[in-house]
């Protein structure tokens, strides 16, 4: 069965990229546009990896990645940031919410699934 | 007495601040001025429109092509399927070409997708241009309306000063920059 890839981000072409490269590699994928909508649509499904970009409208990567950790199945769920961000600052509050790993767009497509086999397998 | 001025001057740019009501923050004094960074905002929101079309029919364009790719590519191992019994050398050849042509191809539209991304990265520095604009005409507004309330001529030395404080209240208003690259190379991976 294919695993289900919940991918977050508020730019249409950055979601169809994404979910090109994921489903040409055999994964299911639910497509959000901000946090809020990623929260609703985690709750609808139940996703094995969260893909999600920060700078977003209504609630940012950072505040969907805290939201998540506090449900049940997100407790050990991989949830990945990417993102143009890539200060330390942001990377340690990034990390200290239970971010599994971080990813400075532009993203290529190979690395992006060998890191996502690597974390669920 | 020059220092008694000088601190004078300070206590009148504070209550100056203070009295500013948040509301008032908002109106405009200076129309020209106004104007002037409205029409800035607006070239970058054209900037912005017209990246975010041209990446819109570039995606349609990527999907497209990559779908045609893969049907040249089912209908060339088709053709190898049926041509095989034959056992026709120099269209087994011909095919094998088609097959390294159809994965070269294929390399291309995955080197697309990192290209493809720059509409998002030129989207988010556009914006945070826009901000520090909206942010500088507010704060040069500030100092327009504190130069109106004030009886006598301002010195060069005090507009300068007014100026500099609206540059450096612009800077610490305006959130640090969402993008850091200088090019489309593949960005940084970390495992936690």
């Amino acid at each position: 069965m294919a695993k289900t890839i919940l991918a977050v981000d508020d730019s249409a072409s950055i979601r169809q990229m994404v979910a090109f490269t994921l489903k040409g590699a055999g994964y299911e994928v639910v497509e959000a546009v901000d946090g809020q909508d990623a929260l609703d649509k985690a709750n609808a499904h139940k996703v094995n990896l969260v893909l999600t970009d920060i700078n977003m409208p209504r609630m940012d990567g950072l505040k969907l990645l805290e939201s998540l950790r506090k449900l049940t199945h997100y407790k050990t769920v991989p949830i990945l940031m990417l993102t143009t961000e890539s200060g330390d600052e942001i990377k340690a509050k990034g990390r200290a919410a239970g971010a599994t790993g971080w990813l400075v767009k532009p993203f290529d497509p190979k690395r992006l699934l060998e890191v996502i086999g690597k974390v669920i397998g | 007495m020059a220092e008694m001025q000088l601190g004078n001057d300070k206590i009148d740019t504070q209550i100056a601040y203070e009295l500013v009501p948040a509301d008032l923050d908002e109106a405009l004094c200076n129309v020209e001025a106004d104007e002037y960074f409205m029409s800035i905002k607006g070239e970058l929101n054209q900037i912005d429109r017209l990246v975010s079309d041209a990446v819109n029919n570039l995606v349609i364009n990527f999907r497209y092509i990559s779908k045609l790719t893969k049907s040249h590519h089912d209908m060339v191992l088709a053709i190898e399927k049926m041509a095989a019994p034959e056992g026709s050398k120099p269209i087994l050849e011909l095919l094998e070409k088609q097959m390294i042509i159809a994965d070269k191809i294929e390399q291309e539209l995955e080197m697309a997708i990192t290209s493809l991304q720059f509409g998002d990265l030129v989207t988010q520095l556009l914006a945070h241009t826009a901000r520090q604009v909206e942010i500088l005409n507010i704060e040069l507004q500030r100092i327009d309306r504190q130069s109106n309330w004030k009886s006598g001529k301002k010195t060069s030395h005090v507009l300068h000063e007014g100026i500099s404080k609206a540059v450096n209240v612009a800077n610490a208003k305006s959130k640090r920059k969402p993008v850091v690259q200088q090019g489309m190379q593949m960005g940084d991976i970390e495992l936690f």
